[in-house]
């Protein structure tokens, strides 16, 4: 017993002996395996295969295990492509708060993506669609967030979804926003958290 | 993986001596910054931000003029265009940065001997060795830190087997940490009689005992090479300390990832003292044990 010894020749971290070929049709039979370790493995080497993100999408909605369910999100992520994204899309509508954050935390790693797509998701008609909407602006390395969010702030007429944008344009707001901020105090006159939140803002102009 | 140094804690002034980019004459524009940066972060994982734009710049200075490229975009195609990838190994190597020491972060060594190696065979059905993987090795001070600790502290080694394997991107680290030869600064925390009955005085400084050097395996692996890491399994323990936190979201999630299938059921990692998994992660349980904070992979799930 003790530590063992290696023999500086020989590798002991060796490839082991596949048990099913691993080619684009094999990884997708192994993303419906029994073993969830297998599936994840199947997530991940699905990345290298063309025209994947419809398979690797229907699978993140029907996947139970959030370990698999992980790797696929990653595996999205690094496709990014429009169908990744509308697969992360849909799962904004989800039911179960877990797949939305997970939606949201993909999306927010995905700024050339989600960004032809955004006025759309900020424009939805159901309120919590656009509130998630903004809680992607919240991490998305993009230049025009800022002027997403004044758009937000200048049109929508949902009071959450102006107090989330408000909230936003507090951290990543410039001079450009002060107008729109105004308006929008004027406009929830009666609600004290927006006003509130934008005389906060508005404090933290970043030229102000 | 994905090394991103985009702020290493210490850097390796006087370690490597590189040229000034006035030196050289050679200069690199914001424009090809960038363009180097997007391209090492897709081969490699690391990112460096803005504020190592005179570091990545000397690097880039020293290896265009070696490699005799002449100019950045000589040796951008390079990098590039190398079938055998050996250049863009070199400036991997060049680009990361090492520095550690014996005993650094003791506390971990402590929880893995009193914590989390008595949990481990508690629940062990099979005599198998008990496996844990360093990553990144470094020059080797961490793997032979805790072959060290298990020697010492650990009355369990004299009845199971343990494999130690460490892993680094850099190739020639990995060299230095197989040789085993360390400074006086290096082995500074070491008690006295561990230091006489493991290492044998060097004219340069001390070098690890044969005996210690042929306990820990030392591999090459890029964490963000799916293909290095996948014959990464069974692993009751991982070290993995200081090294997510210079990544970036993707790629920490993604190294999480991996960590958690070259894990057992129920195996843990150490990270170091101000990372920690929850942001990239909720994959794993915390656990909090006398000496550490450590995060395990469930054991219910298979």
């Amino acid at each position: 017993m003790g530590l063992i010894k290696t023999q500086p020749t020989v590798e002991s971290v060796t490839e082991e002996v596949r048990k099913h070929p691993r080619d684009c049709a094999g990884l997708l039979a192994q993303l419906i395996d029994p073993n969830p370790t297998v599936r994840r493995w199947a997530a991940r080497d699905l990345a290298d295969c063309p025209d994947i993100s419809a398979a690797l999408v229907e699978r993140l909605h029907q996947e139970a295990d959030i370990s698999v369910r992980e790797v696929i999100l990653t595996t999205l992520t690094g496709l990014g492509d429009a169908t990744s994204v509308a697969g992360l899309v849909e799962c904004l509508r989800s039911e179960d708060a877990a797949r939305r954050n997970e939606a949201i935390e993909a999306m927010r790693q995905l700024p050339d993506a989600v960004a032809p797509i955004i006025r759309g998701l900020l424009a939805d008609p159901d309120p919590d669609v656009r509130i998630f909407a903004v809680n992607i602006l919240e991490s998305l390395c993009h230049p025009e967030v800022e002027r997403w969010l004044i758009e937000v702030i200048d049109r929508d007429p949902h009071v959450n979804v102006c107090g989330a944008a408000v909230d936003l344009l507090g951290e990543v707001g410039s001079g450009a926003a002060r107008e729109s901020l105004l308006r929008l105090k004027a406009r929830f006159a009666n609600e004290p958290y927006i006003r509130f939140a934008a005389d906060l803002a508005l404090g933290r102009l970043r030229d102000a | 993986m994905s090394p991103t140094f985009a702020s290493p804690p210490t850097w390796p002034w006087g370690v490597y001596v590189t040229p000034e980019p006035a030196e050289t004459g050679i200069t690199i524009s914001e424009a090809d910054f960038q363009k180097f940066r997007e391209f090492f972060y897709r081969k490699t994982g690391i990112q460096f931000d803005s504020s190592k734009r005179y570091f990545v710049d000397k690097r880039l200075a020293e290896r265009i003029e070696a490699t005799g490229s002449g100019s950045f975009r000589g040796y951008f195609m390079l990098l590039r265009f190398q079938v055998n990838g050996e250049e863009l190994q070199a400036l991997t190597n060049l680009m990361t940065v090492n520095e550690t020491y014996f005993f650094r972060e003791e506390y971990q060594f402590q929880c893995l001997v009193d914590s989390l190696l008595p949990e481990i065979v508690a629940r062990k059905i099979d005599r198998r060795p008990i496996r844990i993987w360093v990553m990144p090795s470094s020059s080797g001070e961490e793997p032979y830190s805790i072959a060290i600790y298990l020697l010492e502290r650990w009355a369990g080694i004299h009845r199971w087997d343990v494999e130690i394997i460490a892993s680094d991107i850099d190739t020639r680290i990995l060299a230095q940490a197989r040789q085993g030869l360390y400074s006086h600064r290096s082995v500074q925390y070491l008690p006295a009689d561990y230091l006489q009955r493991y290492f044998k005085r060097r004219a340069e400084g001390y070098q690890i005992c044969d005996d210690l050097r042929q306990s820990v395996e030392f591999t090459r692996v890029n964490l963000s090479e799916r293909a290095d890491t996948r014959s990464y399994r069974d692993f009751d323990v991982i070290f993995c300390r200081n090294l997510l936190i210079y990544f970036d979201d993707v790629s920490r999630k993604t190294a999480t990832e991996t960590f958690y299938d070259a894990l057992k059921p129920g195996g843990f990692i150490c990270l170091g003292h101000s990372e920690s998994m929850s942001r990239s992660s909720s994959l794993y349980k915390v656990r909090k044990f006398p000496s550490a904070i450590v995060y395990q992979r469930p054991l219910e799930v298979s």
